[in-house]
């Protein structure tokens, strides 16, 4: 259409036209979004932020040995990281070790659990799995103290007493964390498709070649999901650690707990940023090597 | 599906978690049925004093009140800012996404104490957020937010907020995109596609996020502990000084067992009214 034969049609057009690329040009709902994000990412960070800048900052003069931190920092210094306490250190060792042990060993009943599970048959299978569920529901400080008493008893009975060794934390986290890797292997099993099976089969293979080079391959990504969350359950716990740690077992977040609450000094700032920097690399590797989405996309039930 | 007798994995887990809940359920519940003495002793005699003593007392039912309180507040909080950044990471790929979700991942990963450290120094009465406030002449008294029921509620969003964006992020993806093109082509515009596609497919997902971070909350006692100053006594931080300092095992369990009662009916509670909003809705999930 020309606009020789029809100007108006053509300004009304042209006038739309313009508002759509006045439109395309400033993309309000993306702004908005985006504002949104830096928002919520900028007072989701700032705690760290300031922990991590805390570590660094020296204390107004010398001459008064401040536990006090300035933020932003006026003057940068190591001296708090010279002077981390051996036994934060160490707790941090403790509370690596564990977390990687009761993720595998959660990996280690969860799996078969969630096969059996999903693909038995056998009579009162819900209530097994609303038994293998239920450590989700203890409230965590519940589950810390019924340990204390349990370890407590079975010390009467049996004269060796779990609380305050790394077993009796390790058992208390694993409790906690089985059914994290139950509910994410479950999840991928209910969505796995049979047929992958079936094709193998025919195809030849043995029942155990399918099962490692078909079904576990395709679960995969629900086992490290729940590897995922066994290791942070473990790894970040206070209140079920507070009743069973001892300074012979002390695990990271409750030397941090009680550093806080007796003598506060920056070194547990300094401390907190190492634990950071460790968490960074952590979640790095598993962006790296497994990719975080693909992990997050198996969830949990 | 591979043949085999599957349900025989299962009976090693079976036993060691059994026996893990059992084990640790009984114990403490049977504790709770006898009277406390000194020093950690208890009278052999059964009695329900422990209970009687807690549900006529208005502190404890306080403390439970409060406890419940502050936990639908997390739980409300983070479900509400969490779900629009679960959203659009699931829906819209950009280069950031995986940065995003990473960071999302490290903040689970880092212990809530640390965020506590900061929190301190952030909204301390001469930190930077009352500095700001002062300059910018909103207040003149500092803001109070540590040993206040407003601190510990926002220590617990930072130690819940990561893992409700995890959860909420799994749900998003398990909606079919297919949906929102569908709806998109027969011209509903995009707010319209969230509330009655997106919104309605995500609910049941979003109460399971719900009740997790609640329950979560209704059992963690680190943000009341250093953030309350004392002044918030929540159950978890009673049962832990019940347990740790007064060494009565008979009521730290009896207090221990109403917190174990009181979320395990709130969650049957709502598994039966997700079922029935399920049923009615139709949502296939």
């Amino acid at each position: 259409m020309s606009a020789a034969v029809a100007p108006t049609i053509d300004v009304v057009q042209a006038r739309r036209e313009a508002r759509a690329a006045w439109r395309a040009r400033i993309p309000v709902g993306r702004l908005l979004t985006i504002a949104y994000f830096v928002a919520v990412f900028t007072i989701l960070l700032a705690p760290l932020v300031v922990v991590i800048g805390g570590s660094f900052s020296a204390p107004p003069n010398d001459t008064v040995v401040m536990s006090y931190v300035q933020f932003p920092p006026k003057r940068l210094t190591l001296q708090w990281y010279e002077r981390i306490p051996a036994t934060e250190l160490r707790a941090l060792g403790v509370s690596f070790a564990l977390a990687l042990a009761v993720a595998t060993a959660a990996a280690v009943l969860g799996v078969p659990a969630a096969f059996g599970l999903v693909r038995g048959r056998f009579p009162g299978k819900a209530a097994v799995g609303i038994l293998m569920r239920a450590p989700l529901q203890v409230p965590h400080v519940v589950t810390g103290m019924a340990f204390l008493q349990l370890y407590y008893a079975a010390g009467d009975l049996w004269g060796g007493y779990l609380q305050g060794t790394p077993a009796g934390l390790f058992l208390a986290h694993l409790f906690m964390a089985t059914p994290f890797v139950v509910g994410s292997v479950g999840a991928v099993l209910y969505g796995f498709n049979p047929r992958l099976e079936e094709a193998a089969c025919i195809l030849g293979a043995s029942r155990w070649r399918t099962f490692w080079r078909v079904t576990l391959p395709v679960i995969m990504p629900g086992v490290f999901t729940g590897l995922l969350y066994a290791f942070i359950v473990s790894f970040v716990d206070v209140p079920v650690a507070i009743f069973l740690a001892s300074p012979q077992a002390m695990t990271f977040p409750v030397e941090l707990f009680h550093a806080m609450e007796q003598d506060f000094t920056p070194s547990s700032l300094a401390s907190a940023s190492l634990a950071a920097a460790f968490a960074i690399m952590l979640v790095y590797a598993a962006q790296r090597f497994l990719g975080l989405d693909a992990l997050l996309r198996s969830r949990t039930k | 599906m591979l043949r085999a007798r599957w349900e025989t994995l299962l009976v090693g887990p079976f036993l060691i978690s059994a026996g893990l809940l059992f084990g640790s359920q009984f114990i403490f519940l049977r504790q709770s049925l006898h009277r406390d003495l000194r020093f950690g002793q208890q009278d052999p005699a059964w009695s329900i004093a422990n209970f009687v003593q807690i549900l006529s007392d208005p502190y404890y039912l306080h403390a439970l009140w409060l406890t419940t309180y502050i936990s639908l507040s997390v739980a409300l909080i983070c479900v509400v800012v969490g779900f629009p950044i679960a959203k659009v990471l699931a829906r819209q790929r950009s280069r950031w996404t995986s940065f995003l979700l990473s960071t999302i991942v490290l903040t689970s990963f880092i212990t809530t104490v640390i965020q506590i450290f900061g929190l301190i120094i952030i909204f301390r009465a001469d930190g930077p957020v009352n500095e700001l406030l002062r300059a910018a002449g909103i207040t003149r008294q500092p803001l109070e937010v540590i040993g206040t029921p407003l601190g510990v509620v926002l220590g617990l969003v930072y130690a819940s907020f990561g893992f409700a964006v995890m959860l909420m992020y799994g749900v998003v993806l398990t909606i079919p995109r297919s949906l929102d093109e569908a709806a998109a082509v027969h011209g509903a515009s995009r707010a319209r596609v969230l509330l009655r596609v997106v919104l309605p497919l995500c609910a049941p997902g979003l109460i399971v996020a719900f009740l997790t971070i609640f329950n979560s909350c209704m059992g963690s006692f680190t943000s009341a502990a250093l953030l309350g100053g004392g002044r918030v006594l929540t159950l978890p931080v009673l049962i832990q000084r019940t347990m740790l300092l007064d060494v009565k095992y008979g009521v730290a369990g009896a207090l221990a067992g109403l917190l174990l009662l009181f979320v395990v009916l709130l969650n049957v509670a709502s598994v039966i009214v997700l079922r029935r909003f399920r049923a009615t809705r139709g949502v296939a999930l």
